[in-house]
């Protein structure tokens, strides 16, 4: 007794017995497994079908009453032939048909070696199907073969280029069935994160939490280390290194199976991911035969491939040959293999070259998007409003992460092979980037809108006029401290622009020193504070936020290094001009640390700001740590009569250390050292000498020094003395002594 | 040597060759052709022939058409295309040429102790 059911089979209703539709069904899938990877798969096994329709129909005929059982079935099958049998008959022949195959079909080899050989395949491939073919010549995955390709590319320094290039140009191509019974793919129903582990448990047929527990094992057992870390302390971190770097390439493992490995999504994938006929009996049986055929196969592979090269060389000779006799066939052939050559050095050559223009492209596109999540905490300077920021988190995310995401997802899909039946996710990919062009264009504007216009304070400095007609430029510091940021790091003096701790303000040093002359007698000071904004008013707000406080102390005019704007006032590319009038006749120094100073001037607007100099346009040119004269001409180097390169010379040789807190200075060169120590709130100063260098004792000292009576000159070495006077003094000393 | 394997290479090599000539001769459906083939004593399965076929179509060698039949579904019906009937022509020179010379060098009584593996050389 034996159920009957109807089934719809090509279009016709065919009442048919269960078993032999259960065989039916077997028979039909055996066929999409061995067509798999067939060009006209569709075709192929709808004509199968079609074919045994009719003779179901045939057979329904002929037994009006009955139905097809499963002797119909068997003996119908035999007629066709299972897949086993086509192997059997004609699998060779499934070489290439089309023309353009015709010419590189190489030798003889490819019919006096039907099965086993090395070839590459022209069906199933990502570059020139080398690691498909071996994939084939071995019987596993091509999947597993391309990880470890990919492995000894990244592994060994390109020397996998190289190897699949000489494979690419020695081995012949040709069109393979696909010989795995088995695939690995990742199973998407049963999966926690990707369905790694479970489709690597369907591929060696073990309980899915086999490779569960091992991929997760090293967690518990840095868990567990952690928990116990005082018992094992003694073992120096041995569960840190060992299991730390093991759980790492298991990670990185799991990450590569997860991009590499495509899910299993139709029923054909299903079933090639369970596969047939293989257990972990019969994995044993493979290895143990495969142990035995590794010698053998791997010498054969060997001579295999010796006897290409030899026939690949052979056909040059020929070629040269046949330049000569003008010879027919053979000399076609071998010609065809050396375009072979060729092309393929040509398509490596060029593979190479748009590989590294994409990898660039890629790293540039990294480089973006990290400094643009690198300079995100800056938008809080800059933007202000509720578009400007979304446009920022639009260009983010859209303008810059699109693009790498979609590289991220070709690559993947590339090595595995997967192809989008519909460019859905293109169209997606493209729409977001034009958004997040749109974004770029719309933040662009509204930021450039922020700088258009230029606003100035002036401000002028009251000072004191310095003692000895001298006046002297230097830096100071400013309370707080500020982080330099790390990408524009290239040296690490540099901390501008900086951030605060809390990231509150940001330390700006867009400042510039003007020396001009005084028009009258006296030395004035002024600054000018300079931003932009939409409108100049806003913009004249913005620079009357600024704080720059000059400090003087008597002939020491001391700049801040700096000046802070806070998230509120915004970065509106503040200035600093601080314009130093120096009366005639006398001098005036800048110490070097005003170098460190940046000046950089952000203009979206049409209109110029020409005007900006303009009251202190008699300004004169100056070099950092020279002593220059006011002169109705202009500045006028003090020391012109020195030997410019001698004084130079020795300005680089004597080195200044700073002892910020006590206001300690020590200068040394070679073995010579003198301490300045500022004492009595900037008044009085102590002067220490250890030095070989004459000091001139002499009436220029004493006529400059205020309390030239308490200083004592002594030029010998181990003997210190004090010396006591103003600043002016004690800096014209150090002139003269090093003169 | 396994002599089944050199016997299916010999076989294989021809059967293309045969399966166009009898689409060359006239319009065919596949059954036909087993059939045809089967008399003359050539055995091919069926799920080996109709990949065959769609390759030679896919590669422009071969064309179809379908049509009604009382029996079953519709059938395909195969002819040559120009560039089907060329190829033709090429193999049906190869196979003149090659049957002359295996002809000449048996009667000739030549040892043949490595057959046809050099066969196009």
């Amino acid at each position: 007794m034996k159920k009957v059911i109807n089934i719809n089979f090509q279009g016709r209703v065919i009442p048919i017995e269960e078993s032999a539709y259960e065989e039916l069904k077997k028979y039909t899938d055996s066929l999409h497994r061995y067509f798999a990877r067939e060009e006209g798969k569709e075709e192929i096994i709808n004509d199968i079908e079609n074919r045994i329709a009719e003779l179901f129909i045939e057979r329904l005929k002929n037994n009006p009453a009955g139905c097809i059982t499963d002797a119909d079935i068997n003996s119908i099958v035999s007629s066709i032939g299972r897949p086993e049998d086509f192997d059997a008959d004609l699998n060779d022949s499934n070489e290439s048909y089309s023309s353009k195959d015709a010419g590189s079909k190489a030798g003889s080899s490819a019919y006096s070696e039907p099965r086993g050989s090395l070839f590459r395949n022209e069906n199933d491939k990502v570059l020139g199907g080398v690691c498909s073919g071996l994939a084939h010549y071995l019987k596993i995955d091509p999947t597993v073969v391309r990880i470890l390709f990919a492995l000894i590319t990244f592994g060994g320094f390109g020397s996998g280029v190289l190897l699949y290039i000489i494979l690419w140009i020695v081995l012949p191509a040709k069109q393979m069935q696909f010989n795995v019974r088995r695939r690995l793919y990742r199973n998407p129903d049963d999966k926690v994160i990707g369905g790694v582990c479970s489709g690597i448990s369907s591929y060696f047929n073990i309980g899915v939490w086999i490779p569960r527990v091992i991929f997760t094992l090293p967690f518990f057992i840095g868990i567990i280390g952690n928990i116990f870390g005082n018992r094992w302390g003694h073992w120096d971190g041995f569960p840190d290194v060992v299991f730390g770097s093991f759980g790492g390439t298991l990670i990185v493992t799991y990450l590569i199976l997860w991009m590499v490995v495509p899910f299993a999504n139709t029923a054909t994938e299903k079933l090639e991911m369970r596969g047939e006929k293989i257990d972990l009996e019969s994995i044993k049986n493979t290895v143990q035969g495969e142990m035995q055929g590794v010698k053998g196969r791997a010498e054969k592979a060997g001579s295999d491939f010796k006897e290409r090269a030899q026939e690949w060389g052979e056909e040059v000779r020929e070629r040269s040959q046949a330049f000569a006799s003008q010879a027919g066939p053979v000399a076609r052939r071998a010609g065809s293999s050396i375009g072979h050559a060729v092309g393929v050095l040509f398509k490596a050559f060029f593979l190479f070259i748009a590989g590294m223009i994409a990898f660039g492209l890629l790293i540039g596109l990294m480089a973006l998007i990290f400094s643009g999540v690198g300079v995100f905490p800056l938008k809080a300077f800059v933007l202000e409003g509720f578009w400007q920021n979304a446009m920022a988190w639009g260009t983010l995310i859209l303008f810059l992460g699109v693009p790498i995401i979609a590289t991220v997802i070709w690559l993947i899909r590339r090595i595995s092979g997967v192809k989008s039946k519909n460019n859905y996710l293109g169209y997606a990919f493209g729409s977001l980037w034009i958004i997040g062009w749109v974004c770029v264009i719309t933040l662009g504007g509204l930021i450039s809108r922020d700088f258009k216009r230029t606003g100035y304070v002036d401000e002028k400095i009251s000072i004191m006029q310095p003692t000895g007609a001298r006046m002297l430029v230097d830096v100071g510091d400013l309370p707080g401290k500020y982080y330099g940021m790390v990408w524009f790091d290239d040296d690490h003096d540099n901390d501008f622009p900086g951030l605060s701790k809390d990231e509150d303000s940001m330390l700006l040093n867009t400042v510039r020193i003007k020396v001009v002359r005084s028009k009258d007698d006296l030395y004035h000071v002024y600054q000018r504070k300079l931003a932009r904004g939409n409108s100049p008013a806003i913009a004249e707000q913005t620079a009357s936020e600024v704080s720059f406080p000059v400090r003087q102390v008597d002939s020491l005019l001391i700049l801040p290094k700096g000046f802070t704007i806070s998230k509120e006032s915004k970065f509106r590319n503040q200035q600093v001009l601080v314009v130093i009038e120096v009366p005639v006749g006398k001098a005036i120094r800048l110490d070097h640390s005003l170098n460190r100073f940046d000046w950089f001037s952000i203009n979206t607007g049409r209109r110029r700001f020409d005007d900006e100099f303009d009251d202190w346009d008699n300004s004169y040119s100056w070099m950092s740590d020279t002593w220059y004269v006011m002169t109705e001409n202009g500045l006028d180097r003090m020391y012109k009569d020195d030997n410019n390169d001698n004084e130079d010379d020795r300005n680089s040789e004597w080195k200044l250390e700073k002892n910020k807190e006590g206001g300690q200075y020590r200068y040394h060169k070679d073995g010579d050292t003198i301490d300045i120590k500022i004492k009595d709130k900037d008044t009085t100063v102590n002067i220490k000498l250890k030095t070989s260098v004459e000091i001139n004792d002499d009436s220029e000292n004493e006529k400059e020094g205020e309390d030239a009576t308490a200083m004592e000159v002594m030029p010998e070495k181990k003997e210190q003395k004090s010396y006591r006077g103003s600043m002016i003094s004690v800096m014209d000393l150090i002139k003269v002594g090093t003169r | 040597m396994n002599i089944e394997n050199t016997q299916s290479q010999m076989r294989k090599g021809v059967l293309e060759f045969c399966i166009l000539s009898i689409i060359k001769r006239a319009e065919a459906y596949p059954s036909d052709i087993i059939e045809e083939m089967k008399k003359a004593n050539l055995h091919i399965l069926e799920g080996t022939l109709y990949p065959l076929l769609t390759r030679l179509k896919n590669a422009d060698l071969l064309t179809y058409r379908w049509v009604e039949s009382q029996s079953g579904p519709p059938r395909k019906y195969f002819s040559l295309t120009d560039k089907g009937a060329e190829f033709y022509k090429e193999l049906e020179a190869t196979w003149n040429e090659l049957a002359n010379a295996v002809q000449q060098i048996t009667q000739n009584g030549q040892l043949l102790t490595e057959p046809f593996t050099n066969f196009n050389q």
